[in-house]
Parts: structure tokens; sequence; C-alpha cells
């Protein structure tokens, strides 16, 4: 039968041809020349109207599955740069992060309350129950001096990197949980703010009552700003998730998720590289033998940065007050 | 969690998935592991091999740095575990369309819900988020439940992603010749196959029964609708000259019984004696 032999080599050239284009990546498409731009379309079309016919005519499911699959191919091949177009959206980046940040301010405002609250009530129950800190913290900390050359203030230079890699990897990986259990409608990220919190507040509480507190804030200061901040805004991404699946107003749940998705992401990657900065000042930074009218100023500039830079990047291209499309 | 997910194109072309289920998915993850594992202690031993080899150089004199190379090599080392930790899924979907070894092994992939393929954006979402979906860790049952209850099997991740796990089968087999002879002959304007019946064969009562099973066929459960269509036509198989077996056999059957009830009612209504469609053009909507 002459013309289905015409016809099965269609489908197959069809087919090795949009896989061709595919594997030669995402500038494939654009190597055509209009002639075979056009040609395409027409055995895409011609494809597609067959298996429109093989599904309503009732043609056997492997023809369907086989039609099918060829169309998945071509729409790919076709629709592929719809994608381009997004990630090119996407890379805005370095604005992105601080408008992202400011048109979420009330899931920021909320996760600061978990975290410095706690830590605040812990510092202050620390300071009035001295005992609570044996609950709280562990032995390495109730002895811990900041202001002896065996500990953290004065880590041997050799150690530096590999300090300040664990302490990137580590806070990395607290801001990835802390993002991630968002989707337990935040009770995850609830819990690891709320511990966290406890953790920094008695430590400060228990040194300050035993008069260590000038070592302590002296060595958290350069990094400090930086890394609370960050761990802020990675439960603020945690709550975006959460307030999708609490109140996803008119949305199904997984559409509403969906929607924050792609901004909830772009803040956890901001966290990142904030963490980054954070984790090379507090491993080379905080440990040198820098006075400490330098660390409040590196205290300071940091906050001035972070600050200029949440409240000022991205402002002129015009605020979008509404979610940007993400789909 | 249903077996298909359908999505609808902007020229109106429906495309149809398998989804993937827990069971496939799994022992993908399984490879995964094992393939995650291997590499990280790969790379650490060569890691480990590098820096035997900065200290015997500086051993042998060449420099006071060898405690410093040793230091960095190790940092390198923690950061390393740590990316490809968070990083293996990310990398291998968002560069691997949707593919990891695992799933490639399994034959699965990821794609989002308009069909394309994922890119870095959806690994990154669908997979920074897995701690949530293995809670209470490392037993994944949150996101199992989540699955389970899905429609299209989704779990957190896949949401907040927006993808779909869809089973991957393809070969240009043999089958396409069939298919591709089928449809050349649909185009030239003939529907599948001469159809004949001869004149009184099926009564009336029976063109009734198939009328009202066409009738509300839609309105019954998928399995039901399957099971009534075999019912119905099986008795009336050998007169339309199938071979019973065959059909009873075929994973289609349901709609392909259905497709045979309703050539009977057009010949009924077309009250031709011994009719044969071979000569049928099919809808012209469908061109």
């Amino acid at each position: 039968m002459q013309a289905a032999e015409e016809k099965l080599l269609q489908w197959t050239r069809f087919y090795q041809r949009a896989q061709t284009i595919l594997n030669a990546g995402p500038r494939g498409l654009r190597r055509l020349n209009g002639a075979e731009i056009t040609r395409l379309i027409d055995d895409y079309q011609a494809l597609t109207a067959d298996l429109a016919r093989a599904r309503s005519l009732g043609a056997a499911r492997e023809t369907v599955d086989q039609l099918n699959r060829i169309a998945v191919a071509g729409h790919n091949l076709l629709y592929g740069q719809i994608r381009l177009r997004e990630s090119t959206a996407a890379a805005r980046g370095f604005a992105n992060f601080a408008g992202t940040v400011r048109r979420h301010a009330w899931a920021v405002a909320l996760s600061a309350v978990m975290f410095f609250g706690s830590a605040v009530v812990s510092f202050v129950a620390v300071q009035l129950h001295p005992s609570l800190a044996y609950d709280l913290l562990a032995d390495e900390f109730l002895d811990f001096d900041p202001a002896s050359p065996d500990n953290l203030h004065s880590i041997p230079s050799l150690a530096r990197p590999v300090v300040s890699s664990l302490i990137i990897s580590n806070n990395i990986q607290v801001t990835l949980l802390a993002f991630g259990f968002g989707l337990t409608a935040g009770v995850g990220t609830t819990v690891l703010l709320i511990f966290n919190g406890i953790h920094l507040g008695s430590v400060a509480g228990w040194m300050s009552l035993h008069g260590k507190d000038r070592a302590l804030w002296g060595w958290i200061m350069p990094h400090g700003a930086t890394e609370l901040l960050a761990i802020c805004l990675a439960g603020a991404a945690g709550y975006m998730l959460a307030s999708a699946i609490i109140v996803p107003g008119r949305l199904r749940r997984a559409t509403a998720l969906k929607r924050v998705g792609g901004q909830a992401l772009t803040i956890e990657l901001g966290c990142m590289v904030m963490l980054v900065i954070a984790g090379l000042i507090e491993g080379f930074v905080s440990p040198s033998d820098l006075d400490y009218a330098s660390r409040i100023g590196v205290l300071l500039a940091s906050v001035a940065l972070w600050a200029l830079y949440f409240f000022g990047a991205g402002r002129h291209r015009g605020e979008h007050p509404d979610e940007p499309p993400s789909h | 969690m249903d077996e298909r997910v359908f999505i609808s194109t902007p020229d109106h072309v429906t495309l149809e998935f398998e989804l993937a289920g827990p069971g496939s998915r799994f022992s993908a993850y399984v490879i995964d592991f094992i393939f995650n594992v291997v590499l990280i202690v790969i790379i650490v031993l060569a890691l480990y091999a590098g820096g035997a080899v900065v200290s015997l150089k500086s051993l042998l004199g060449a420099a006071r740095s060898q405690s410093w190379s040793a230091s960095w090599i190790l940092a390198l080392m923690v950061l390393v575990v740590f990316l490809i930790n968070w990083g293996y899924y990310v990398l291998f979907e968002g560069l691997g369309k949707g593919s990891t070894p695992g799933k490639k092994r399994v034959g699965i992939r990821v794609i989002r819900q308009d069909g394309l393929p994922i890119g870095l954006r959806e690994a990154a979402l669908r997979n920074l988020v897995r701690a949530a979906d293995m809670l209470p860790p490392p037993s994944y049952i949150l996101g199992g439940l989540v699955m389970h209850f899905d429609p299209h099997g989704r779990r957190l991740g896949d949401m907040l992603a927006g993808t779909y796990v869809i089973v991957e089968k393809f070969a240009l087999t043999a089958q396409g010749a069939s298919g591709a002879a089928w449809a050349s002959r649909v185009e030239q304007g003939r529907s599948r196959e001469a159809l004949t019946l001869p004149r009184g064969a099926i009564s009336p009562q029976q063109i009734g029964l198939i009328e009202r099973f066409l009738g509300r066929r839609h309105e019954l459960s998928k399995e039901r609708r399957a099971q009534l269509a075999w019912q119905i036509a099986e008795p009336l198989l050998p007169l339309l000259g199938e071979d019973r077996d065959g059909v009873a056999r075929r994973v289609d059957r349901g709609e392909r019984c259905e497709w045979l009830l309703m050539q009977i009612i057009e010949l009924a209504q077309n009250k031709a004696p011994a009719i044969s469609v071979a000569e049928k053009t099919p809808p012209a909507a469908l061109f």
C-alpha cells in the first residue's frame, strides 16, 4: 500500500526531525529558515489532524499512543520558545529579589516576629531564671567562653576556610528547611524559627549573665546582620508557601502554590547568596583580631547596605503591584 | 490517582500522558540514591587524592603552604558534598529535561503542566522542598499521602513547581505500519474497514438496547461502560465477522466494542441491505 508507507515515512521523518532540532538545544529552531519552519508547522498540523482522527474514529490504542508521542515532540519543539522567554524574565535576578521581598513584607514581618520574638523572650527568661539555661543549652555553650583562645572567637587562621564552608552549608541547609517546611502549612517553618530564636536568645542571655556579652557581640556583629536577616527572609519564603495552603482564596491550593512558588524561590535563592557572604565574614572577619569599634563599623555598614538594597533596588523599574504572571 | 493526564495545547490538540505511579517513582528514587552516594564517594576520594598529592609536594620541600592547601581542599570537600546532596536532582532534572539517571532507567520523566519539559526553575522548586515531602524523615509519608489523594499523583513539590511525573514510552515499532495504513485510508476518505451485516440479523430489541446504551454511556463509570459495551457486543461479534477471542484480549476492548455498536446503529439507520460502510466519509469537522 503506497500511501500507507508514505504516511509512516512522514510521521517518522517529522519525529526524527523534531528530535534532532530539540537535541540541538534552545537555539535549534533559530537556525531554520522561513521555508523550513513553515514546512515543520505544516507537518505538525498534518500530524495532529491524524491524531485527532485516530482518537475520534477509534483507531487502535497503539496507533493513538504513537501519534500522541510524536505530537508531544512537535509541541515541545514549537512551543518550547515560551520557556526561553520565561527564563530571561526570571533572570532579572538582583533587583527582582529586593522587589519580591518588598511585595511580601507581611511574610518577612511574621518571620521576624517568630524568630526575634522567641529570641527576646528566651533572653529575658534566662536573665530572670538562669537555671533555665541548663535546660535550653548544650554543655559546650554553658562552658563557652568567647574570649578564650581556643574558641570560635579566635579560630586559627588555618581552619578558617573549613569553618567558613561548614557554616555556609549549615546555614543554607537551615534556610532550605525553613523554606520547604512552609508546605506543612507553616508549622515546620514556625518550629524551626522558634527553635533557632530560642537558641540565639538563650546563648546571648547566658553570656550576658556571665559578663561575656561584649566578647559575644563582638563576635556576632560583623556577620550577624546579614545572617539573621537571611534566616528571616527564608522563613518569609516558607510563610509565602504556607499562605497559599491556608488561604488560597478562590484558587485551588495546588494552583495557589504554583503561583507563589516562583517568587518564594527567588527569595530563597537570594538568601543563599546572602548566607555565602555572611559565612565568609563569619569564617574570616569575625574571628580575626579586629577591634571592637571596627566590628561595630562592619555591622553598621552591612545594615546600611542591606537597607539600601532592600528599600531601593529595582524601584525605578516601577513596582508591580500585582503578582507577575507565573505560568 | 488517575492513570492519565490530558493537556490541551493552544492549538486545541489534546496531548495525553501516562502518569507514573508511586512504584516506579520509588524505584527511580532508590537508583538515584545509590548513584548519589557513589558520586559523593568518587568526588571525595578524588579530592582526597588531590590533597595527598599536595602534601607530598610540600613534603619534598616545595612550599610551606601545605596545610593551607589541605585546609582549602577540605573546605571544598564540605561544599561539594553539600552541593551534591541538595543539587543532584536540581541539576540532573533541570539540565536533563526532567530526567535523572534513576528516572531514565525506570523510564519516567518530569514535565510541566503545559506539556513542555521542565527547566532549572521547576527542578529547583520541586526538589529544594523535598524535605517537606519526606516528613517525617526519611519516610516520605506526607508526600506519599498527598500523592495518593491528588488526581494527578503529585507530591507537594510537584504542586509547587507545577509539574507531573509521567511515563516515557516510545518506539517507532512495527505497530507504526498498521497505524499508518489506517491513517492513510482515513485520509483518503474511507473509514477503518468495511463492516457488513446480513439483513435482519439483529432484532429491533437489540437495536433498542444498543441505542439506549450509547445514549447514556457517558454517565457510566469507565469500568461499567467498558463492561456493558463488551456484554452487548459479544454475541454480535460473529455476525460482524470479528474474532471473538481477538477482541476479548484487546486493551481497548471497551472502545472497540463501542465503535462496533455505533457502526451497527449507523447501518440500521441507513436501512440498506447488506451494507458496507467502506465508502463512508468521516465527519467533515475533523479536517
